[in-house]
């Protein structure tokens, strides 16, 4: 028992303290880039980042393959807009609001696909997300529809916004730490690799289960409702579809299963779409393809390289 | 008699829905997962079907065959170059199966998108349609000369499709593959080579369906989702995996979202398959037929 429980411990703590180091580099970028465009790119591709470790926590740590990060996202985008321009509510409790009204929609809908599995669980949230990108869309009298709807800004600075988007980061790695170092996390990926023997050895799976849809949910609604206010723009496009397959094959090409990976992929395939605009604008081309190949011949992802790589020279 | 009208329409979109969701229950008969590029099959199908008659100019008629291969060849390529690993015995991905199969369909459907919007271009194109017939009325339905033309070819293909599964010898197969590959196998059929040709029919099929509606619905690149988002409703209400359910649930789906976009609300009428769609899956996830509809 014990040797293994060291294991999982060391090889988290190594994945935390790269994702941290990525952490501290974001933290120079201001000194170097100075452009507000660019800069605009860094904090839309951190605020994937924060969407893409919620999915991973749900999906590669817990097991539970949901197709809705990008649809809670929206919500929690249209929850901070829509009590603001409705009731006049200051950031300072919309943006909360926003992770309370996710992490509600999350347990709920967790609850609703609890005995749920592979491709049943998949097209379940598929239909909740497009659901919910449907009534957003289609609401036009009360979300504006397709327009979109005007959200308050928190802050005018770039940089101001760059850090407050850096500072979530951190704050949702460290959570994602202590939960998955804990006890919590343990039992979550017992779930994710054998349901039925989890339970056998006492673990409540339907409580580990609708935690996790709960906490990735919300984190997913705080990083929507952050954006949301950094364009000062909710549209339905943040719920498409699509959204949520670039946050899928950020995590792929990342790493199913790290926070590193989750959060270096991310970074990686937004910032290197923007790069890519310059030749035509191929990158969602080259990134669809990146997904497959990674899918089909290096499951591990690029951490995976790097953990085998570190696995092998520890003594 | 608006309610006949809507009836034959609601129908006639029935048969197309039936011809993209019966693929998708073959899929999932045989591998049990859901294919996410299943819609881009008919998208794959819509462009051919449009570029080869207006590029070309050859007739309709013939671009008609033409998407149909174009389709088949996707969906035997796909099977070939991805979906190995689902039933050949590969190490990585293991107990995660499902996930592996929802990553590469929804990578290849973002993949085909793109191309096709990089190399034909982001603008709709209008099909042009297989025989020249305005709108004419039969009694109380409205119907144009493409509608009724195409939806006889779809149920053709339907019928044609059941003959192949029930009495061809390949039909057989597919049939002993999906209720039991070991099974299958052990008794000499090449499990291999009908997953195969079950990936070429499902391709062909979607995009021959794509290729009927491209003159009324204008192809764009991501015309795929809205076909592709009915069939997994339908298989769902079918139950997943079997071929008549499919049939027939896409011929409920059809009339009840006729009705439903009149009588209830045309802005939320693309939300009422997904409602049924969580619906049956919490309440019902055998699907409406249940068991006796798991033939296949």
């Amino acid at each position: 028992m014990k040797p293994s429980r060291r294991l999982w411990a060391d090889r988290l703590r190594f994945d935390m303290a790269a994702a941290l180091a990525v952490c501290a580099l974001l933290a120079l970028v201001p000194l170097v880039v100075r452009g507000p465009y660019a800069l605009g790119i860094v904090v839309v591709s951190i605020y994937f980042a924060i969407v893409a470790l919620a999915w991973n926590l749900l999906a590669g740590y817990a097991g539970q393959f949901s197709l809705a990060p990008a649809a809670f996202a929206m919500i929690g985008g249209y929850t901070t807009a829509l009590l603001g321009h409705y009731a006049h509510v200051p950031l300072a409790l919309g943006i909360p609001a926003a992770v309370v009204a996710t992490a509600l929609l999350g347990w709920v809908l967790g609850k609703l696909v609890l005995n749920l599995s592979g491709p049943y669980l998949s097209l379940t949230t598929l239909a909740f997300a497009e659901i919910a990108r449907v009534v957003i869309g289609n609401s036009h009298e009360f979300t504006r529809g397709d327009q979109g709807m005007h959200v308050a800004t928190l802050t005018q600075s770039r940089v101001g916004y760059y850090y407050i988007f850096l500072g979530v980061l951190v704050a949702v790695l460290l959570l994602l730490y202590a939960l998955l170092r804990g006890r919590l996390g343990r039992f979550m990926m017992a779930v994710r690799d054998d349901p039925v023997g989890a339970s056998s050895r006492g673990i409540d799976v339907v409580r580990v289960k609708s935690i996790a849809f709960w906490v990735s949910c919300a984190i997913c609604g705080l990083a929507g409702s952050l954006y949301g206010t950094f364009s000062q723009l909710v549209s339905p496009e943040l719920g498409l579809l699509q959204q949520t397959g670039l946050v899928l094959s950020m995590v792929v090409i990342g790493g199913m299963s790290s926070l590193t990976g989750a959060l270096a992929g991310a970074l990686l395939v937004y910032m290197g779409s923007e790069w890519m605009r310059a030749f035509g604008e191929v990158q969602t081309i080259v990134f669809a393809l990146l997904v497959i190949l990674f899918a089909r011949y290096l499951p591990g992802g690029l951490w995976g390289l790097v953990a085998a790589r570190q696995r092998k020279g520890a003594p | 008699m608006l309610a006949l009208d809507l009836l034959a329409n609601g129908l006639i979109y029935g048969c197309f829905y039936a011809l993209m969701a019966v693929g998708l229950a073959m899929i999932f008969g045989v591998l049990k997962v859901v294919n996410f590029a299943h819609g881009e099959f008919f998208m794959i199908g819509a462009y051919t079907y449009v570029l080869v008659s207006l590029k070309l100019g050859v007739s309709p008629w013939l671009a008609l065959p033409g998407a149909a291969f174009a389709g088949a060849l996707l969906g035997w390529l796909v099977e070939r170059l991805l979906m190995r690993p689902l039933y050949a015995s590969y190490a990585s991905w293991g107990f995660m199966k499902d996930e592996y199969a929802v990553v590469v369909t929804f990578g290849l459907s973002l993949l085909l998108i793109n191309l096709v919007d990089k190399i034909v271009g982001p603008y709709s194109f209008r099909g042009p349609p297989l025989v020249d017939i305005g709108r004419f009325a039969v009694g109380p339905v409205l119907l144009t000369g493409q509608k009724a033309i195409a939806a006889a070819v779809a149920v053709a293909l339907m019928v044609a499709l059941a003959l192949f599964i029930k009495r061809s010898v390949w039909g057989l197969q597919i049939q002993a593959v999906a209720q039991n590959r070991l099974g299958a196998s052990l008794a000499g059929i090449d499990a291999t080579r009908t997953t195969s040709l079950i990936f070429a029919v499902s391709g062909m099929l979607a995009a021959l369906s794509g290729a009927l509606l491209a003159p009324l619905v204008n192809p764009s690149p991501d015309i795929g989702a809205f076909p592709a988002v009915k069939s997994y409703v339908i298989v769902v209400l079918g139950g997943m995996g079997s071929i008549w359910g499919a049939m027939i649930a896409a011929l409920i789906l059809g009339v009840s979202e006729a009705f439903f976009s009149v009588y209830v609300s045309y802005d939320y009428r693309d939300a009422f398959g997904l409602v049924i769609l969580v619906a049956v899956l919490l309440l019902r996830p055998q699907g409406l037929l249940g068991e006796k509809g798991r033939e296949v």
